[in-house]
C-alpha cells in the first residue's frame, strides 16, 4: 500500500516537473519564433559628430551603440581642450534614439543654452556644447 | 513602431512558480515515506523531517518570489522559478542524504534569500557594480589570498580553499567567481571601442585574469581556474567579436593540464583516474567507478526518492550530487535537470542580446556561461567525460558559498533582465551567441548521451560488478533464500526484520563451502555462485520481480536452495580431519552428487567481521577453500595417470611395467598404516612412480593428464582454483619432467577417482541439488556439465583390481608430495569397486602433513561407513 502512494507521488512528481518544463518551452518558444521582436533587428542609424578646434572641423561617423566623449584618448570622440572633462559624456542608442549623457563633468554640457542634467535625446541637426566646445549632430536615420 | 514587448505580464509568474512547488512537494512526499516502503512497514510511516526543509525551502521562495514582484515587474519570468526548482531538489537531495548537512544548506539558502532582499532593495545596485569594479575584484583576490594564509580545509585534508570566520566555512573562489564575471564585465563595457587598440583594451584583463587563475592554481584549485579561462574566453570572444579567442580555452587547458599533471599530485591522479578508472577500482577510480554505477542504477525512471543507495559515491552531497539525483530519478530526472540548466542559460543569453546597457549585456553573457560551463565540468567529471573538477552543481550542490553566490548571481541576471522590457541595446551581430547557445545545447547532448549509455546500455555490465554494494543493502531488506543440506537441514539462514536482515551460519565449519555475503567484504562460496537464485532474481516469476523492482526497489525474497550435502558425512569428514590442514572430498562416484567437502582450518562467517584481520593476516589460509581452490602438487599420485599412459598403447592387457622396490620414509610410514603390504604403487613410492613414468612417452602422459581432468576447472558452481596448463608440443618434455609437481585440488582427484570406481566415467560434480519455486516445489538444479569417458572401462577395472583393498570392497591409494614450504603433503584417493552393494563413492583426502595412517583411516571410515548405514 505504502509502495503504490510512494509509486504515485514518483509520477506525480515527474507530472509536475514535466508539465512545468513543456510549459516553459512552450512559452519561450512562441516567444522566439516572435520573429519581428528580435533586438538584433534594429539597425542603429548612423551618427556624425562635428567640433571645430580653432583650426579644422573635426568630423567622425559611428556605428556603435554606445560612445564616449571627453579628452581622455581613450573616448571615442576626443575632444582635445581644457574646458572638457577627461570623460564628459556618453551617448548611447536605445529605445530607437540616440541618447545624450552627461558625466557629471566639470563645467557641464549643454543643449539649447539648457543644462543636460537627465539624459536627452538628441535630434538630427542638433548643437550641443560641453564645456566651450560644440558638437554638432548628424544623424542618418537608416531605419527610415 | 511597435515597442516589443517580451514576456512582460507578471501576473502568469505564480502559475510557474506554483508547478514548481507541486514538483518538489510531491518530492519531499516520496522521500518522506521511502523508509516505510523500504521496510514493508504495514501501515504508512510519514518521516516528518522532511516537513522542516519543505518548508524552510517555501517560506524562502515565497519572500524572494513576493520581493522580485514589487522590485522588477518586468523581469524575466522564468529566472526566478528555474532557480527555486533546482535550489528546492538540491535542499531535498542533501537532507536525503544527511539531514544535519541539509540543515546547513537550508540555512544558507535562506541566509542567500535574505541578501537576495536586501540586493533587490539596492537602488542602481547594476551602475554600483561597475563603478566600483576593481574595489570588487581586489576584495575577491584578496579573499584567495587569504586561504594562502590562514585557509583551512573542513575534511581536515586536502587543498586548504576555505576560510573559517565566526564557526562558518566560506570558500572565497566561489564570490570570486561572481566578482571576476561582474570586473570583466565592466571593463569590456568600457574599454573595448573602435578607437583603442584591442591589446590595451584587454591587456589589464588578461593580467588581472591571469592573476586570479594563477592565485587559483596555487591553492590547487584547478577547476576553478579552467573555469575562469573558459569564461574569460568567451566573454573576450562576445566582447571583441573576434572567434580567434576561443583558442584561449583549449590552449589554456592543455597548459593547465599539463603543468598540473607534472607539478600537483592531486590532478596526476584527477588525470589518470579519469584516463582508467578501472585500473584501480577500490582505491582511485573508486569513486568515479561509484558515480557510473550510480546512473545505472538508476536506469530509466530512477529507483524512487529514497529508495536508492546514492550514499555508496564518496562525497554525494557535494561534488556528486548529480549522481544521487540520476540514481533516484533515472535518466527522466537527468532529462528533467538538464532541461532546466538548459532554460537558465538559454534565457540568461537572450537576457544579454535584450540587455539596455553593454555593461548589462556581458554581465548577463558572463553568468549564463558560468552556469552553464559550472554545470558541464561537474556532471562531466562525474560521469568520466572530463577529469574531475571540484567545482560545485550551481544551486544543487551542497556548499553555503557556492549556493549563496549563486542565487546573488541570479538575483543579478533578474535585476538586467527588468532592462529588456525597452528598446534594448543594438547587436552587431546576435551569431555569436547562437554559436554558444548551440555548444551549451551540444554538451547537453553530450552529457545526456553519456548519461544513457551508463543507464541504459553499459546498465547490466556495471551493475553486475563486484564493486556495486547494492547487493548488500538488498539483504538488509529482503531476505536472501536459505542452504539446506540434502535433507534439508538448514545451513545458513536469514534471521531479522526487514531493515535489519542478517545471515546466520548453522554449520559454521562448512563456512568456506558455504561462503559469506557481507557488504564490506563481498560475497563467496555458493553464496555468491548461486546469487541470483538466492536473492530472488533467478527462478522467480518475471512480472513479480519486475513490480518489486519498481515498488521497492528491491528483488522479491529470494529462493531456498538445497546442495548434495549430506551434514551427517560432513560432520563425519569434519571431525576426522581435525586439526590437521587440509581437504577431504566424497561425492557419489556415480552421479558426482558432492556429499562432503570439508576444508581445514576454516573460518566462521556468523565472526567473520570481528575475525577478518586474523584471518587476513593467518598464513594457514583460512579464507581459502582447499576442497576445490587449493593447488597441492599431485606427487606420487601421478602413478594412476602414468599407468593408464602406459596401458594407452597396449590392447586389453593391462599389467603395471616392472616397479623399483626402493622405499622411501613416507611410502614405508603409509604401508604401515591401515593394512601391512609392500606395495609401492599403492603406497606412493616416489621409484615406483619414477618407473611407471619411465616406461611412457610424455605424449601419452599429457593425453593421460588431460583425460583425467586434470587440466580443466571442474563445473561446480563455485568458484574454483586455476587448473594446471595443458603444455604445448614444445613443453612436453619439461612437463615429463616435473609432472609429479603438477598442480591439482583434492576435487579433481576425487574425480579421477571417480572415473576409477564408476567404469572409467568421470561425473559431472554436482553441488547443488534443487531450489524451492515461490510456489513450493523443489526444482532440480540445471548442471552445465556433463560426464566424460576418462578411460577405458577395462583398464578401470584393472586399476581398481591393482590397488584393492584387502579388507573392503575399496580400492585406494596413498601417496605424498613435496610442498615448497620443505614439507609433506600426505595424499589419499579412493572409491568402491564393482562387488560394493551401497552407493558408489569416491574419496580425496589432502593433509598437509605427514600422516598417512590418518589419510587411510578418512578414507576407509567415509568410504565404509555410508555403506554400512
Amino acid at each position: 500500500m505504502t509502495a503504490a502512494i510512494g509509486l504515485t507521488l514518483r509520477i506525480l512528481f515527474f507530472i509536475a516537473l514535466y508539465s512545468f518544463l513543456a510549459f516553459a518551452v512552450w512559452v519561450i518558444w512562441k516567444s522566439v519564433s516572435a520573429k519581428d521582436l528580435k533586438p538584433g533587428n534594429i539597425l542603429i542609424p548612423s551618427i556624425t559628430l562635428a567640433w571645430d578646434n580653432g583650426e579644422e572641423t573635426i568630423l567622425q561617423s559611428f556605428s556603435s551603440a554606445e560612445l564616449l566623449v571627453g579628452r581622455e584618448p581613450e573616448c571615442d570622440f576626443v575632444l582635445a581642450n581644457a574646458t572638457v572633462s577627461s570623460r564628459h559624456a556618453r551617448l548611447s542608442f536605445h529605445q530607437n534614439q540616440w541618447w545624450f549623457e552627461d558625466l557629471k563633468s566639470t563645467n557641464g554640457s549643454y543643449l539649447d543654452d539648457l543644462r543636460i542634467e537627465e539624459p536627452i535625446v538628441l535630434k538630427d541637426g542638433d548643437d550641443v556644447s560641453c564645456g566651450d566646445v560644440i558638437i554638432h549632430v548628424t544623424i542618418k536615420n537608416n531605419n527610415a | 513602431m511597435t515597442t516589443p514587448k517580451l514576456d512582460t505580464k507578471p501576473k502568469e509568474q505564480p502559475r510557474y512558480l506554483a508547478l514548481v512547488i507541486l514538483f518538489v512537494f510531491f518530492y519531499t512526499a516520496a522521500l518522506s515515506i521511502s523508509a516505510s516502503i523500504r521496510a514493508h512497514t504495514p501501515n504508512t510511516v510519514v518521516d516528518a523531517g522532511y516537513a522542516l526543509p519543505f518548508i524552510g525551502w517555501l517560506i524562502g521562495i515565497l519572500a524572494c518570489e513576493k520581493a522580485v514582484r514589487v522590485r522588477l515587474p518586468n523581469r524575466d519570468p522564468w529566472i526566478f522559478p528555474i532557480i527555486a526548482s533546482l535550489a528546492g531538489w538540491g535542499i531535498l537531495t542533501i537532507w536525503r542524504l544527511s539531514p544535519s548537512l541539509g540543515l546547513k544548506q537550508l540555512a544558507w539558502f535562506l541566509v542567500g534569500s535574505v541578501l537576495v532582499i536586501l540586493g533587490l532593495g539596492v537602488r542602481d545596485l547594476v551602475p554600483l557594480l561597475k563603478r566600483y569594479k576593481y574595489i570588487w575584484l581586489v576584495l575577491g583576490l584578496l579573499l584567495i589570498a587569504l586561504t594562502f594564509f590562514v585557509g583551512v580545509n573542513p575534511a581536515g585534508a586536502g587543498p586548504k580553499l576555505w576560510l573559517h570566520i565566526f564557526g562558518i566555512y566560506v570558500q572565497p573562489s566561489e564570490p570570486l567567481k561572481l566578482l571576476m564575471i561582474i570586473y570583466l564585465a565592466a571593463f569590456f563595457a568600457d574599454q573595448i571601442r573602435p578607437n583603442i587598440p584591442l591589446l590595451n583594451a584587454i591587456l589589464p584583463t588578461l593580467l588581472l585574469t591571469g592573476l586570479a587563475g594563477l592565485l587559483l592554481v596555487g591553492q590547487r584549485d584547478l577547476g576553478t581556474a579552467a573555469l575562469f579561462v573558459c569564461i574569460y574566453g568567451l566573454m573576450l570572444t562576445i566582447t571583441t567579436h573576434r572567434r580567434r579567442f576561443l583558442w584561449l580555452i583549449p590552449l589554456a587547458a592543455l597548459v593547465a593540464g599539463l603543468v598540473g599533471y607534472f607539478v600537483y599530485d592531486v590532478i596526476r591522479v584527477r588525470v589518470d583516474i579519469w584516463l582508467n578508472p578501472w585500473l584501480n577500482p577500490s582505491g582511485a577510480g573508486y569513486q568515479l567507478i561509484q558515480a557510473k554505477i550510480a546512473v545505472a542504477a538508476g536506469g530509466l525512471t530512477g529507483t524512487g526518492p529514497g529508495l536508492g543507495s546514492p550514499q555508496s559515491v564518496p562525497v554525494a552531497v557535494s561534488d556528486f550530487i548529480f549522481t544521487a539525483i540520476a540514481e533516484e530519478t533515472g535518466l527522466l530526472g537527468i532529462a528533467a535537470f538538464m532541461l532546466l540548466i538548459l532554460l537558465l542559460t538559454m534565457r540568461s543569453l537572450n537576457i544579454a542580446q535584450s540587455a539596455k546597457t553593454s555593461f548589462g549585456r556581458y554581465l548577463a553573457f558572463g553568468l549564463s556561461t558560468y552556469i552553464a560551463l559550472q554545470t558541464f565540468f561537474i556532471i562531466g567529471g562525474n560521469l568520466g567525460l572530463f577529469p574531475l573538477t571540484g567545482v560545485t552543481l550551481p544551486f544543487v550542490s551542497y556548499g553555503g558559498s557556492s549556493l549563496v553566490t549563486n542565487l546573488l548571481a541570479a538575483m543579478l541576471l533578474m535585476r538586467v533582465s527588468t532592462e529588456k522590457a525597452t528598446n534594448p541595446l543594438p547587436l552587431k551581430s546576435r551569431q555569436p551567441y547562437h554559436w554558444v547557445a548551440a555548444g551549451f545545447l551540444a554538451i547537453l547532448m553530450v552529457i545526456m548521451l553519456a548519461s544513457a549509455n551508463f543507464a541504459f546500455f553499459q546498465q547490466e555490465k556495471l551493475l553486475n560488478r563486484a564493486e556495486n554494494p547494492r547487493w548488500a543493502v538488498y539483504d538488509r531488506y529482503s531476505p536472501r533464500g536459505e542452504i539446506v543440506s540434502q535433507s534439508g537441514e538448514p545451513l545458513v539462514t536469514t534471521i531479522g526484520s526487514p531493515g535489519s536482515y542478517s545471515r546466520q551460519t548453522t554449520y559454521p565449519p562448512l563456512s568456506n563451502t558455504l561462503g559469506y555475503a557481507i557488504g564490506l567484504y563481498g560475497q563467496t562460496g555458493i553464496e555468491q555462485s548461486l546469487y541470483s537464485v538466492l536473492r530472488g532474481y533467478a527462478g522467480v516469476d518475471y512480472n513479480d520481480l519486475w513490480w518489486h523492482e519498481l515498488l521497492y526497489n528491491q528483488p522479491p525474497a529470494g529462493l531456498d536452495v538445497k546442495l548434495n550435502l549430506s551434514q551427517s558425512l560432513q560432520a563425519k569428514a569434519d571431525q576426522l580431519l581435525g586439526d590437521e590442514k587440509g581437504a577431504v572430498v566424497l561425492l557419489n562416484a556415480h552421479t558426482g552428487e558432492i556429499y562432503a567437502l570439508a576444508s581445514h582450518p576454516n573460518f566462521d562467517a556468523n565472526t567473520l567481521e570481528d575475525d577478518w584481520e586474523t584471518m587476513m593476516q593467518s598464513e594457514d589460509a583460512p579464507l581459502l577453500n582447499r576442497t576445490v581452490q587449493a593447488e597441492y602438487p599431485i606427487g606420487t599420485l601421478a602413478a594412476i595417470p602414468a599407468l593408464s599412459a602406459f596401458w594407452s598403447g597396449q590392447q586389453d592387457i593391462y599389467s603395471p611395467p616392472e616397479v623399483s622396490s626402493k622405499l622411501d620414509t613416507a611410502c614405508y610410514q603409509a604401508m604401515l598404516g591401515e593394512e601391512y603390504n609392500l606395495n609401492p604403487l599403492k603406497f606412493g613410492c616416489e621409484a615406483g612412480t619414477t618407473s611407471v613414468l619411465d616406461n611412457v612417452d610424455a605424449a601419452s602422459l599429457v593425453d593421460s593428464f588431460y583425460n583425467f581432468g586434470l587440466f580443466s576447472a571442474p563445473q561446480v558452481v563455485m568458484e574454483v582454483g586455476t587448473p594446471a596448463e595443458m603444455p604445448t608440443t614444445e613443453a612436453y618434455m619439461s612437463f615429463f619432467n616435473t609432472a609429479e609437481q603438477t598442480g591439482v585440488s583434492p576435487l579433481q582427484m576425487a574425480l579421477v577417482a571417480a572415473a576409477i570406481s564408476n567404469d572409467g566415467i568421470t561425473p559431472a560434480p554436482k553441488l547443488v541439488n534443487s531450489y524451492k519455486s515461490p510456489t513450493g516445489e523443489w526444482i532440480a538444479y540445471d548442471h552445465a556439465s556433463t560426464e566424460q569417458q576418462a578411460i577405458p572401462v577395462q583398464m578401470s577395472q584393472a586399476l581398481r583390481d591393482l590397488f584393492r583393498s584387502s579388507s573392503y570392497a575399496l580400492w585406494y591409494q596413498s601417496g605424498h608430495a613435496q610442498l615448497e614450504n620443505d614439507g609433506i603433503l600426505t595424499w589419499y584417493m579412493g572409491g568402491t569397486t564393482s562387488d560394493w552393494h551401497g552407493t558408489p563413492l569416491a574419496i580425496a583426502v589432502a593433509i598437509e602433513n605427514n600422516n598417512p595412517a590418518l589419510a587411510q583411516q578418512i578414507g576407509t571410515q567415509l568410504l565404509t561407513g555410508v555403506g554400512n548405514r
